[in-house]
């Protein structure tokens, strides 16, 4: 049944610009929490060398065919050598990063501060918004869905039959959570922390990084094949001073 | 490195800051954007706006930033007094800041006490070990006091942790030349050329080195970095064009006798020298038959 539901102006007057004001306010207070609660970190020599070792094997595998064969050859050797070639991991320190992830108890704390800076606000926003806006339908979306969404747009509403794009306010909430971070940017600038969605991509691939990638780029080194572009350079020289000669 | 537009605005606001049309702080802000190098410039223009109470406060929170450039270029041109007044303005504002820290720093190397530079310098990196710009002021502080190899071991162990700033090898490179340790300056120039091949300059210079070092494969692979220079700037550089005839020349001598010849591009070097004398046709006839006589003593002209 697809009737027209018509809704009262009142709920957006008082519930969807309400709850993008309090999540934007939010959002503001938190950054500068975060600003003032943030310990200068002192980088780790190991891990910005590992950074700047993984930049400089990716140049050698990117422009190979600018240097002599014989360069090419010395610089993979220094870098993929078994014995104490820069990129050669062995096989016991592979899993460090994690055990060491929760052994510094600088990096547990650090985590543990942007993890409850993240967490509480939203749990606190999403209960408030449950306790204050359930119950009524919020908003229309614009275009049609399907059913399966209904559990998770209509949350408040126990009737079956209002059309999916009838949505609750939880889901005006949501919304706002994960839409809200290009104005922030906007506002605060490039760096902030209420990049939750970011956050918690990051998570997943925090302490593996250093270790992997240098193995990822050992096997790239090695399966390059150096074919020297200068000779190509010379007859394109050639082709140049032609045109300009002539 | 610095682009042709950027080059022309850069200019235009100077010749305009110079002759009293204004504009000071946008020339500065972009002297400051691009590091260019322009002490005088950015003192005189620098001091008028500070000395002139109205236009240092409209600047609002950029008065310390055009503070520290001022004291900067002001110990470039060695007017350490003024250097001293702004550090002492800044000090008064930010007592406990690195960056001041490592301006005084900076104004104890420029007096030339070595010993309390140093001291200042090794204190800030107490803090912070692996600070980028204090470790690259140390190398400069150690170079200034004339002592180069010392300075190459802290570059090299710089570059030990930081090895993908392409600024150090180049620094690296050139002191390397300077000392006339030519294969370590090859090496150094390939890494520049890995990090960015495109950039005809490192070609150039790597292939200066490469002549320089001698030796037919050395050679060889110096007129085929002649060539690439050549092909990136489109024909336009001389000393590349100079370099492929020379290159030639040195290599038919070494090859005297045995037949070997270039079958990769054996019309360079006589292109090569017409457009030589192209471009001097162009811009210094007076110097053509100079340039005549000496292509043909390397039996490239007719």
């Amino acid at each position: 049944m697809a009737e027209d539901l018509v809704l009262d102006t009142a709920i957006r007057d008082w519930v969807l610009i309400p709850l993008s004001v309090v999540m934007v306010l939010i959002g503001v207070l938190r950054y500068f929490v975060s600003k003032m609660m943030r310990s200068s970190q002192t980088p780790d020599a190991k891990i910005i060398k590992e950074g700047q070792v993984i930049i400089r094997a990716r140049n050698l595998r990117a422009a190979a065919n600018f240097i002599p064969l014989k360069s090419f050859r010395a610089r993979r050797v220094y870098f993929s050598n078994e014995e104490n070639g820069l990129l050669h991991v062995p096989k016991g320190q592979a899993p460090n990063p994690q055990a060491q992830m929760f052994s510094d108890p600088n990096m547990a704390m650090d985590m543990m501060k942007k993890n409850l800076s993240m967490i509480i606000p939203q749990t606190l926003t999403f209960a408030w918004v449950n306790f204050f806006f359930s119950g009524f339908v919020a908003a229309k979306i614009p275009f049609p869905l399907t059913q399966r969404f209904r559990s998770m747009l209509q949350n408040g509403i126990d009737l079956s039959t209002v059309d999916v794009s009838y949505v609750s306010s939880r889901s005006w909430y949501f919304l706002n959570l994960f839409g809200l971070r290009g104005l922030f940017s906007l506002i605060l600038g490039e760096e902030n922390a209420t990049d939750d969605t970011q956050r918690m991509m990051q998570m997943s691939g925090f302490g593996f990084d250093p270790s992997k990638s240098l193995g990822a780029e050992k096997d790239g080194l090695d399966i390059v094949q150096h074919e020297w572009a200068l000779p190509k350079f010379e007859q394109r020289a050639e082709a140049v001073l032609r045109k300009l000669v002539s | 490195m610095v682009s042709k537009t950027e080059e022309a605005e850069v200019n235009r606001l100077e010749s305009q800051a110079d002759n009293g049309g204004g504009g000071e702080w946008e020339y500065l802000s972009l002297v400051r954007k691009l590091k260019l190098r322009r002490p005088d410039k950015v003192l005189k223009h620098g001091l008028t706006i500070l000395n002139d109470p109205k236009k240092r406060s409209s600047l609002g929170h950029d008065e310390w930033t055009l503070y520290e450039q001022v004291a900067i270029a002001a110990m470039d041109c060695h007017c350490l007094d003024v250097a001293q007044d702004c550090i002492k303005v800044l000090q008064k504002k930010f007592p406990e800041s690195k960056r001041v820290g490592r301006l005084e720093a900076m104004l104890l190397e420029a007096k030339g006490s070595w010993a309390e530079a140093e001291k200042a310098y090794l204190s800030l990196l107490e803090d912070n070990p692996l600070d980028q710009v204090i470790l690259k002021r140390r190398v400069a502080l150690t170079k200034a006091q004339g002592d180069i190899s010392g300075a190459i071991q802290r570059l090299s162990e710089y570059l030990e942790v930081f090895m993908a700033d392409h600024e150090a090898w180049r620094e690296l490179a050139e002191i390397y030349v300077s000392l006339q340790m030519y294969k370590q300056a090859a090496f150094c120039y390939e890494e520049l050329i890995l990090s960015q091949p495109m950039i005809p300059l490192y070609h150039l210079a790597y292939a200066d080195v490469l002549y320089t070092l001698g030796g037919l494969e050395n050679l060889q692979t110096a007129k085929k970095y002649y060539a690439s220079t050549i092909d990136l700037t489109g024909g336009k550089n001389n000393r590349a064009l100079f370099g492929v005839c020379l290159c030639t020349f040195a290599v038919a001598q070494l090859t005297k006798g045995r037949y070997k010849e270039d079958k990769e591009s054996p019309e360079l070097q006589s292109l090569a020298a017409a457009a030589l004398e192209k471009d001097y046709k162009l811009r210094a006839p007076s110097k053509l038959s100079l340039l005549g006589s000496t292509l043909r003593s390397l039996k490239l002209s007719s």
